[in-house]
């Protein structure tokens, strides 16, 4: 009696638990395996060929044009980590600010800020396209607004600005996010201890940088690496904004493109090219794997309990 | 030197008025308790005077300055709060020499202040913790510490007792009233609690639903209560509180008994409410003569003496101090006396104490 109830409930168990890590395994564990395995192949179109060691991967980082290109697309995503940190970690987190300290409106901005982070990224890719339009664009439209159409420029069709313009879209689109976590991270510290401030200084620069920064950076830990994550994952907006080629002229290309295109081909690059395509993506999984796991763990160690 | 001033202060919360216009003077070096039923106002009107909450209505002096828009830091106040609000992310020496530096002093005067500190508050071996490696009671010594680092003229504490332990509550009250006298400033100091207010105070506060009820000294409180709602909230056990008519010099307790007196109070009332306290009432079991008719309920043994509960009447049972030898059974016909120098009068209509 006990032991058909204690089979029926391992069966009710596995009932639940067999389907996630069957999905899990066929589309998570599956292709990055396979990802590794391909990468010490020589390949052919789809058909597979030697086994190369570490070859393809000795391509992808030393061998001209790959390196080249590589390198090119790792900077870039460098930049956006920094910029995005910056534009919308930043920016998060003094929106945060203001709507914590309920400043003129905060009910409405509360939605406002983080209504575009449930819009689509191909939405909000091709919105802000048009925002860019150098002819009829709001941007430009607004700059001559303002009598200041000397600045009016084609943002995106040039490579001093274009890679800063599709940050700029991914801020806006995903600012909504920190801004969340930090003002849950600000709404956690006890009204006694900001009162204690009160008592000890009027100046909002030290109650937020002593106080506030310090009391919600356990907060930015899960921001910053999901960030970090992000920024070097790089590819729906810079697809949709900069094209598959990261144009102009490279200028908007990152590493998920530059993977793309050599993995599967694309109009203007060569076809397929799946040895090096797989490697690309296996450093890129290991890097984004080990960085994000020493920031997660060292930030973790400077948290406070509240 | 602190002298304050709070001229029909008043205080609302959107529609609702919490304080109806608080009037008080305090004086140079005084310990003042703010003490009153929970949700009284005691913190609110705490907070107002700290600057936390502007003032609604009415104007709050400190040594004859206008206060009401000054900023909380600006105030020369220091304030700890029940939860202490230590800041979590910094050690103990931190906590206390984050404002002082603020107050734009130098190193060797914040290293001064705070070593006095330490010293008061024996403090040195806490130094290097952080607050949530600290008991309560460390916690508790830190952000009196941390108040007194910035040498305020006023020291503002909100039931600083109430997370404490019991064993710990007494030491910490001694330890508070040596400070007060140490640093010669102006405190005031919150509870809910009439015994610490009692035991603590140069001057109590008595609020009640945003109002005062009564300002004195703790004798003042005890021997004469400005009314029945002081009358029972000071002093423990509660006094007992009898409604009478009066006939001649005789006060009649309907069903009760009766009693003669040679004093009585001058107003002309007709019917009065009596109050008396445990210690102000004899009780026998001898049932002849004049007094008060009672049933004894039970009888509270506490080694140097002994309560007995009686009922008399409809109302609340009612204590009396006794010698620790008495022994009566519940329900027990007992008669009760009183010592008319000991009696309290109120009148029925608007609670107010009737002089004799
Ligand atoms: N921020 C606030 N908003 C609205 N009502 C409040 C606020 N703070 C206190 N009150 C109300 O004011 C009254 C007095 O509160 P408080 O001063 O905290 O009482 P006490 O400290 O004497 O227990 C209570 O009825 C409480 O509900
Ligand atoms: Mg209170």
């Amino acid at each position: 009696m006990i032991s058909s109830q204690l089979t029926g409930r391992r069966l009710w168990i596995a009932a639940l638990v067999v389907p996630p890590i069957a999905f899990m395994c066929l589309f998570l564990v599956y292709p990055i395996l396979s990802a590794f395995a391909y990468a010490f192949y020589e390949w052919h179109g789809l058909a597979r060929g030697d086994f190369v060691w570490f070859d393809n991967f000795h391509r992808v980082l030393f061998e001209f044009p790959f390196s080249e290109r590589t390198i090119n697309a790792f900077k870039h995503n460098i930049f956006v980590f920094f910029a995005l940190m910056v534009l919308q970690n930043g920016l998060g987190f003094i929106l945060a600010y203001c709507l914590w300290r309920e400043l003129w409106g905060a009910r409405f901005h509360r939605i406002a800020v983080f209504l575009p982070v449930v819009l689509s990224t191909v939405i909000v890719g091709l919105l802000w396209k048009l925002f860019y339009h150098p002819l009829f664009g709001a941007v430009n439209a607004t700059l001559r607004a303002v009598g200041l159409g000397s600045l009016a420029q084609p943002w995106l069709g040039q490579d001093s600005t274009a890679l800063t313009a599709i940050v700029v879209a991914n801020a806006w689109h995903m600012v909504g996010f920190p801004t969340l976590v930090f003002l849950a991270g600000m709404q956690r510290i006890p009204s006694e201890i900001l009162d204690a401030v009160r008592m000890e200084t009027e100046s909002e620069w030290v109650k937020m940088s002593k106080i506030v920064w310090p009391l919600v950076a356990p907060s930015a830990t899960v921001v910053f690496t999901l960030l970090f994550v992000g920024a070097f994952n790089w590819f729906e907006l810079p697809f949709i904004m900069g094209g598959v080629d990261g144009s102009p002229h490279g200028a908007t290309d990152v590493l998920g493109l530059y993977f793309y295109r050599t993995a599967f081909g694309s109009m203007s690059a060569s076809a397929e090219n799946f040895g090096p395509g797989s490697a690309l993506a296996v450093l890129i999984f290991l890097f984004i794997a080990v960085v994000s796991s020493v920031i997660t763990i060292r930030l973790r160690k400077r948290e406070i309990q509240l | 030197m602190a002298r304050l001033s709070l001229r029909g202060i008043k205080k609302r919360f959107k529609a609702v008025e919490v304080l109806h216009g608080i009037d008080l003077d305090v004086n140079d070096r005084e310990l003042i308790v703010f003490v009153g039923p929970s949700g009284c106002g005691k913190s609110t009107l705490l907070r107002l005077i700290a600057g936390l909450d502007p003032i609604t209505d009415g104007e709050f002096l400190l040594n004859d300055k206008r206060m009401n828009e000054v900023a909380p830091s600006r105030r020369g106040i220091a304030m700890v709060f029940q939860s202490y609000a230590l800041y979590p992310h910094m050690d103990v020496y931190e906590n206390m020499a984050f404002g002082a530096r603020l107050m734009g002093l130098s190193k060797a005067e914040v290293e001064a202040r705070i070593q006095e500190a330490t010293r008061m508050l024996r403090l040195e071996p806490l130094l290097e913790r952080k607050p949530r490696e600290l008991s309560g009671g460390q916690r508790q010594r830190v952000a009196i510490g941390r108040a007194l680092v910035r040498k305020p003229q006023l020291l503002l504490l909100d039931e600083p007792l109430s997370n404490l332990d019991a064993a710990l509550r007494s030491e910490v009250r001694l330890e508070i009233a040596r400070l007060h006298r140490e640093i010669g400033g102006t405190t005031i100091y919150v509870t809910h609690d009439q015994v610490e207010a009692m035991t603590l105070a140069d001057r109590i506060v008595v609020m009640n639903g945003g109002r005062i009820e009564q300002f004195g000294s703790p004798r003042e409180l005890y021997e004469t209560p400005a009314n029945t709602f002081v009358a029972n909230f000071i002093g423990s056990p509660r006094m007992a509180m009898l409604g009478v008519e009066r006939e001649g010099d005789r006060l009649i307790a309907p069903g009760i008994g009766a009693i003669s007196l040679t004093r009585l109070p001058s107003a002309a009332d007709r019917e009065l409410l009596m109050g008396v306290r445990p210690d102000g009432m004899s009780i026998s079991p001898d049932l002849q003569g004049e007094g008060f008719a009672a049933q004894v309920v039970y009888t509270e043994y506490l080694g140097d003496s002994a309560y007995v509960y009686v009922k008399m009447g409809e109302g609340a049972p009612v204590s009396i101090r006794c010698t620790p030898d008495t022994q009566y059974a519940p329900d027990t016909p007992v008669k009760i006396r009183v010592m008319p120098d000991k009696l309290h009068f109120f009148s029925s209509n608007t609670s107010q104490r009737l002089a004799v």
